[in-house]
């Protein structure tokens, strides 16, 4: 064989020793984002022009009131001394209190975060499942019928709001088929027939590990519409990607070499093109991963699905500074982290790929 | 051909692993280390319902509110919709029109003395709080001095001097002055009667009520609290009224902020009832169909707006008349609410106390409006007026254009701004250097408008908070201040008489009621809608399953 087979080799590249060095750079470099983005968030929080001790109390407080809520929540100090309570605060694990819900801004992060989560996993293994192959498919028949019905696929994944589409699939799923449940995570009755235990909080797990087969159905039909325009935007974007960038590899020396060796049309598209398109659409699976931690609302509107993106926009609605400020910075956290994932994983997919400082 | 077959394969290799690569990213995002919300129902071992057990008789709801805080102290905002099902006062007060004016809760009789200084509630005995606790004098004295002394809606507690506790069945509140009392006491806000080992929790530790816990005497108790996505009550099996078939063992509420999915739900059969808020579009298709009843009732809200008088020319009663000519009433309630209102007299709702049919009404004139212009100097209008509403409301969004409309053909140019309602309040507070016209949605405190809407929307003060007319009219703030200070059937005559100073002299616009509307399925039984608690649209002791 004189092409080496690409499971093959080619491992020497980096050593342990390297890609620690490079995560705990990456991580403190990330601190120094997350500082800037807490000064950021904390001083442009306190320049909107409202009182938040009022929005705490309600518009019918008496000044009194609002004299005493002001002072409870440490509102009389100057903003640098707030500033230092409230990094001291967060350094403890402590978000502060919504002025929304009265809850700390971290409970309530935190119970929204499996649902969010579940969705958005179940969402992007979908636009993985079915975006690749849909660009694999396009590039290797470009021109061809099946390269027109993906574009057009995934141009209408691209450009459909995601809550007309959302919308469409109701009517048509709920009202006209009664196929699928119309929203939220679990059907009402479910508690009293068959209770889903809560582990993780991801509840197609709970129900799974639980052995609960009746919640596990109930889980997976309710996950499904919101699953599937969630993940019509990326599927658009990945195959979009997938496509451009295979096309450009299918056009390397490299490919006509090993066509010229008669290897397998399927090897040389899936095995030896595949690896050295899938960079670019990493990186999009990546962003758009981060970005839809907070950014589901409409999905999670339509479908009342108990999430982060629906605590986000009525925290943005209602001026409510802590609850901005604590998504603010765990979106940063998730941006961080999800984006050093993929800068490994494409490190560890493309050996030409350094480590080192860039 | 082949070679299409030969695809499927390796794609699903290919997805294998690139999904597989993606677990590492999931789990080191930090889910893992955070702690579980504390309102999350406790893991039980068991999860399985024995089969043979009778399922519980469950009443479910879609509903638009979720719980802002737990405290009912504190309470001021859209858990309003569940408090009374868990809390109770010392009364209730019966919508307008009904045998008899109050129902008694907590209280089971009271008296007032004849000067209407004193009044003297004796309390239901056996009564019990979910707790354990047993109802007392002092729970009542210890609850309604923590609303005085720190409630939400605590001002309403203002004629209050002393409450004194003969023996643990009796309450005698001492007045500063007579005040419409009952109402007080039946308030939505600030007058739920409280465990005092809850009251007393929370003064140990502020973070108490955050757990999301109750300690209330009725008739349902809080099960589960999901944020945003449902809260679970079950029935209270001490609840002092007792029990019939038919009713309701669990009430499963998800908060569904949609209205469109509320209304698919109840199509659909995924919610027995939901809160007043479909979209009036979808009534006639309910009103057609034979297996649901559209409840059409009066408003305890009501839409006005502000004219600044310290800016003129609205400082001039003649072009306030002018412009309250030339609001097209009617087109506003068309296009606001699909006709679903009724014209306001005045800022006072229908059916809230002291509404009175004897307050006159503006109509659509354009011809007066325009005399009335040319009486006032200033013929053929020619100057321009900002006019603010709150960005969040769309009714507001729909017939500000009306205005602006109509204004122009009277040579008023206006300039519509829509403004959050903190911002849009904080501009009305700048006094002259504020808006022109100001449009609001209002509703009062609790179901007294006299002490609310006419003093807070019109009673002038020097900084306001809500008057931002900056009307002074001493005649007006006479006769408010007397009717303030006495009993309701005395009161009546004078408020009526102050209502009709106000419309007359115009520092606002009384635009129209939103009807509420209910679309209950018929296999809810013993809904009636109590427009005192109009953020309670249901007391699910009240319903039960129709046979």
């Amino acid at each position: 064989m004189l092409l080496p087979p690409p499971w093959k080799g080619r491992r020497q590249g980096k050593t342990p020793m390297q890609k620690l060095e490079f995560i705990l750079r990456r991580l403190l470099a990330s601190f120094v984002v997350l500082i800037g983005v807490s000064i950021m968030t904390f001083f442009i929080a306190r320049v909107v022009p409202s009182n938040a001790a009022e929005l705490y109390i309600g518009p019918k407080a008496r000044p009194e009131d609002i004299e005493r809520v002001t002072k409870q929540l440490g509102l009389d100090k100057p903003l640098p001394v707030q500033y230092v309570i409230y990094m001291n605060e967060l350094l403890h694990g402590d978000l502060g209190l919504s002025l929304g819900t009265k809850r700390p801004v971290l409970t309530e992060i935190s119970g929204r975060l499996p649902a969010t989560l579940e969705l958005l996993f179940s969402g992007m293994l979908l636009a993985v499942l079915v975006g690749i192959p849909l660009g694999v498919l396009s590039a290797r028949w470009q021109g061809k019928p099946i390269d027109f019905a993906v574009r057009i696929i995934s141009i209408m994944g691209v450009s459909m709001p995601a809550f007309y589409l959302g919308l469409t699939l109701q009517i048509f799923f709920f009202r006209d088929i009664h196929l699928l449940p119309l929203a939220a995570r679990v059907s009402g009755d479910l508690r009293f027939t068959s209770p889903i235990v809560e582990k993780t909080g991801f509840f197609l797990l709970d129900s799974l590990l639980t052995h609960n087969w009746v919640a596990f159905k109930d889980v997976f039909l309710h996950l499904l519409l919101p699953t599937i325009t969630l993940a019509a935007y990326p599927i658009g974007l990945i195959a979009r990607m997938t496509r451009a960038s295979m096309l450009e590899v299918l056009e390397q020396d490299y490919i006509r070499t090993a066509r010229a060796y008669g290897i397998r049309d399927m090897v040389i598209t899936y095995l030896y093109a595949l690896k050295n398109a899938i960079g670019p659409s990493l990186t999009v699976i990546g962003i758009t991963f981060a970005y839809a931690l907070t950014g589901t609302f409409f999905v999670e509107v339509i479908f009342n699905w108990p999430g982060l993106g629906l605590f986000t926009v009525r925290s943005l609605l209602g001026l409510d500074y802590p609850a901005i400020m604590g998504i603010t910075l765990f979106g940063a956290v998730g941006y961080v982290l999800i984006n050093l994932i993929v800068d490994l994983l494409q490190a560890w997919i493309d050996p030409r790929i350094s480590l080192k400082k860039s | 051909m082949m070679n299409n077959r030969r695809l499927l394969f390796p794609l699903l290799i290919v997805a294998v692993l690139i999904l597989s690569a993606c677990g590492p990213a999931a789990t080191a995002i930090p889910v893992v280390t955070l702690p579980p919300a504390p309102t999350q129902p406790p893991a039980t071992v068991a999860p399985t319902v024995p089969p043979t057990a009778t399922p519980p008789l469950v009443l479910k709801v879609a509903s638009t509110a979720s719980f802002e805080t737990f405290d009912p102290i504190a309470s001021f905002s859209v858990e309003a919709a569940y408090l009374p099902n868990l809390y109770e006062g010392l009364l209730r007060v019966n919508p307008s029109g009904s045998a008899e004016a109050y129902t008694p809760l907590l209280a089971s009789s009271w008296e007032k003395s004849t000067d209407g200084l004193t009044w003297t509630f004796h309390l239901r005995q056996g009564v019990k709080f979910h707790d354990g606790e047993p109802l007392t004098a002092a729970a009542v004295k210890q609850s309604i001095e923590a609303a005085k002394d720190h409630g939400g809606a605590g001002f309403i507690w203002a004629p209050v001097d002393t409450i004194e506790t003969p023996d643990t069945s009796t309450v005698i509140f001492h007045l500063k002055f007579a005040t419409a009392f009952e109402l007080i006491i039946g308030s939505t806000y600030a007058a739920w009667i409280v465990s005092p080992k809850a009251l007393d929790a929370f003064a140990a530790d502020p973070k108490y009520w955050e757990k999301g816990v109750e300690a209330g005497t009725g008739p349902y108790m809080l099960e589960s609290y999901t944020p945003d996505a449902e809260i679970v009550f079950t029935k209270n099996p001490d609840y002092w009224g007792g029990w019939t078939a038919g009713q309701y063992d669990k009430v499963v509420v998800s908060i569904v902020p949609e209205a469109t999915t509320q209304q698919q739900m109840l199509e659909g059969g995924e919610a027995d009832l939901v809160c007043a808020c479909l979209p009036t579009e979808s009534l006639p298709s309910f009103e057609n169909n034979p297996n649901y009843t559209v409840v059409k009732d009066k408003s305890f809200f009501n839409y006005i707006a502000w004219f600044n008088t310290l800016r003129p020319p609205l400082d001039n009663i003649k072009v306030r008349q002018a412009l309250s000519y030339a609001i097209p009433y009617q087109d506003i309630i068309k296009i606001a609410v699909n006709g679903l209102g009724t014209q306001s007299r005045g800022p006072v709702p229908t059916g809230v106390f002291p509404w009175s049919a004897d307050v006159p009404q503006y109509s659509y004139n354009l011809d007066k409006a325009k005399a009335l212009l040319k009486e006032a100097g200033h013929e053929g209008g020619g100057f321009s007026m900002q006019l603010t509403y709150t960005t969040s409301n769309p009714a507001e969004t729909l017939f500000a254009p009306l205005i602006k409309d109509s204004f122009a053909q009277i040579g008023v140019d206006v300039t519509i701004v829509p403004l959050k309602l903190s911002e849009q309040l904080a501009l009305g507070r700048k006094g002259a250097d504020g808006e022109d016209m100001s449009l609001m949605l209002y509703w009062p405190t609790y179901a007294d408008a006299g002490m609310d809407n006419l003093w807070s929307l019109f009673y002038y003060t020097k900084k306001p908070s809500w008057n931002l007319s900056y009307w002074n009219n001493p005649q007006y703030q006479t006769l408010i201040d007397q009717a303030q200070t006495t009993d309701q059937a005395t009161a009546q005559p004078l408020y009526t008489q102050a209502m009709t100073v106000l419309v007359d002299e115009a520092p606002g616009v009384f635009f129209y009621e939103p009807m509420s509307i209910f679309v209950v399925p018929n296999t809810v039984a013993g809904f009636q809608y109590n427009i005192n608690y109009p953020f309670t649209y249901y007391f699910y002791y009240n319903l039960h399953a129709a046979k």
